[in-house]
């Protein structure tokens, strides 16, 4: 009987904790040192493997997980997306041309349909988050393609 | 140093020009953020951390307590016009607010969370200064084992006192620990679980962690409210009040004022607690408690001054002991020790500029949100206004910034999704993401204090029982982890279905 979220989480739960406890095992030992660092780490994977356990017999607050409304993972999924693409052409592309494409096409994807207003923004805020950080701030933001 | 002369240097920094307007700029964005839906003082808090990066660091903590302070006032303000409760501490203010929003009285119901507010901050800051110097001058004969034991029990009544199942809190505390185990051992040098990875070698950032858990996550259900118009359209009202109401709420609110930093000086419990706390007391001293979820002045202003009140009064473990208490003040830690300050009984003689600095511009934070959100609420609730696909895009993008202007690796970008998506699941499961992002920060310290102690007794155990502070606390620690479990226990086994969970008000 594994249908319920308690039951589930348990044994996800358990795996990590047995895994992490294999890791522990394997850590290097030093002499001369009263506690080592697997010490804590064992410890740990103990308890979370015991409260495991406990999860997975505990009966109460089940059924609780609110299902997602139909196509809402869809979104989440894409918004996932794209803040992955925005990540990977951060470096690359440059904080300012990454963002004002981020901005405007997930404000548009998730219903922003005014055109010019969108672009505005999406132009103004990096250009001027960009400037306040690499002048005023003196953190370097990418500047990755453009010349500044 | 003595109180008063600390106090003073404390103020020469806080009533600078420079000092003013970052205390300025910090009330009005921590505002706007707090009013967001979802975004609390701790998500507030950790954007400005990149931001006071390379900052002289009183001004920064000028700035950062404006911060904390608008960004409890912005909570309230979306309580009250749009009977959305921010995090779980402002849920008590929709209560009443909300009611009185509607009954075309929001000027007043502004008016008074601002003015109770600024009494349970007032107050607790007073007591705050006379307190946590003494605190501290105690802490300072404490050992490694008190402070394991002191932090051990933290996390545990956090854990046991967080909303829904003890069970869940508690494996969100233990997860919290074993990431804070990733990287470098600091005693012996051993990669711990870093898989060979250079990025990994410091550990996790706790920013990470933070944005992740609690910024990130709560995008998703931004993403979900996208379509729903939650603008707030009715009338606003006047910003007045009589000398009546005045009357009649000063009891209250000093009361709860007392009560809330008396809540928010023990480790776990904090301002959700208070905030509870306080509604219900007055409820129950009321003459007219049938007022009570209808309107009442006094409802919407218990719960606020008791939750200011304890939010300061949770830095008085921090400054004094160097411990937080609450997963704000662990932001809050981070924050600190980021700019270079590690907070802890040593600091009020190492850098008496900055422990008197930080209180001092607790009580400026709070005289200048008073002064400036008054007036400006009604526009500042304007902002309100942005379009929800906007929003969602710009938090998106400070969560970004905030991660990559402290460690610019696009690797702890990738993380800061894990964790975000981490949060998402936890969220929906209904583990607690706080016990989490404060065992991951109070994980090295544990781990450190545990093993200096064990040095110091060759291994023994029995030091932690032996000094009497170290063994009253973990007897503490020991039974807020052991009771919460046996009621869950006894519960099921006498009504037999297990319907009946343990989900406290908190």
């Amino acid at each position: 009987m594994i249908n319920t979220m308690n039951k589930k989480m348990g044994i996800i739960l358990a795996v990590i904790s047995i895994i992490y406890l294999y890791f522990s095992f394997t850590l290097p030992e030093y002499p001369y040192v009263p506690v080592d660092s697997d010490a804590v780490p064992i410890v740990l994977g103990f308890i979370l493997l015991f409260l495991s356990v406990l999860l997975y017999f505990s009966k109460s607050e089940e059924n609780e997980e609110e299902k997602l409304p139909k196509g809402e993972g869809k979104v989440i999924l894409a918004v996932l997306g794209f803040v992955l693409m925005f990540i990977l052409l951060l470096e690359p592309l440059g904080f300012v041309l990454t963002t004002f494409l981020f901005i405007s096409i997930n404000s548009r994807f998730l219903g922003y349909k005014k055109w010019v207003s969108n672009i505005i923004v999406s132009l103004a805020l990096p250009l001027s988050i960009y400037f306040l950080f690499v002048s005023f701030l003196k953190i370097q933001l990418p500047s990755g393609i453009l010349p500044f | 140093m003595s109180i008063f002369e600390g106090i003073l240097t404390g103020f020469q920094v806080a009533l600078s020009l420079k000092g003013l307007s970052f205390v300025f700029i910090g009330v009005v964005t921590g505002t706007i953020i707090g009013m967001i839906p979802g975004l609390g003082p701790i998500t507030a808090i950790a954007v400005m951390i990149p931001i006071t990066y390379g900052m002289d660091p009183a001004l920064a903590l000028l700035l950062m307590a404006g911060v904390y302070y608008g960004s409890a006032y912005g909570g309230a303000a979306s309580s009250i016009l749009l009977n959305a409760p921010g995090e779980s501490m402002a849920v008590p203010t929709t209560f009443d607010g909300y009611p009185l929003a509607k009954q075309g009285k929001a000027g007043k119901a502004l008016a008074i969370a601002a003015l109770a507010s600024f009494t349970g901050g007032t107050i607790s800051v007073v007591l705050l200064t006379l307190f946590a110097p003494f605190l501290a001058k105690v802490a300072i004969s404490f050992g490694p084992a008190e402070y394991f034991a002191l932090m051990l029990m933290g996390l545990m009544t956090v854990a046991s006192f967080s909303s829904g199942s003890t069970i869940k809190a508690l494996i969100s505390a233990t997860v919290g620990f074993i990431i804070a185990t990733i990287g470098i051992d600091s005693q012996t040098g051993t990669a711990r679980y870093t898989f060979g990875n250079i990025n990994l070698m410091e550990g996790i950032d706790f920013l990470v962690i933070a944005l992740g858990l609690f910024a990130l996550a709560e995008v998703t259900s931004l993403i979900r409210e996208r379509k729903e118009r939650s603008m707030f359209d009715s009338e606003f009202g006047s910003m007045k009040l009589s000398k009546a109401e005045v009357k009649e709420l000063s009891v209250p609110v000093t009361r709860q004022s007392l009560l809330g930093f008396i809540i928010g000086v023990l480790p776990g419990a904090g301002g959700t607690i208070a905030s509870f706390l306080g509604y219900i007391t007055e409820k129950k001293l009321s003459k007219k408690p049938e007022e009570f979820g209808k309107g009442s002045i006094v409802g919407l202003a218990a719960p606020e001054s008791a939750n200011n009140s304890a939010s300061s009064g949770a830095f008085v473990p921090l400054l004094s002991l160097g411990i937080p208490g609450s997963g704000t003040t662990a932001v809050m830690l981070g924050a600190l020790i980021v700019l270079g300050v590690q907070p802890g009984p040593l600091m009020i003689s190492d850098h008496p500029d900055i422990f008197w600095g930080v209180i001092a511009s607790m009580y400026i934070g709070n005289v200048i949100l008073l002064i400036l959100n008054l007036p400006l609420i009604p526009y500042i609730s304007k902002l309100l206004k942005v379009p929800k696909p906007m929003l969602i895009s710009l938090v998106i993008m400070f969560c970004i910034i905030g991660v990559y202007g402290i460690s610019f690796r696009t690797f702890d970008l990738f993380l800061l999704v894990i964790f975000g998506i981490i949060g998402y699941f936890m969220a929906r499961m209904n583990f607690p993401a706080a016990p989490m992002l404060l065992a991951f920060i109070l994980g090295g310290m544990m781990e450190r204090s545990l093993r200096q102690a064990l040095t110091i007794s060759d291994g023994s155990l029995l030091i932690f029982v032996q000094k009497p502070i170290s063994a009253t606390l973990l007897a503490i620690a020991f039974l807020s982890f052991i009771v919460p479990l046996l009621k869950t226990w006894r519960k099921k086994k006498s009504s037999g279905d297990g319907e009946e969970t343990n989900s406290q008000a908190s």
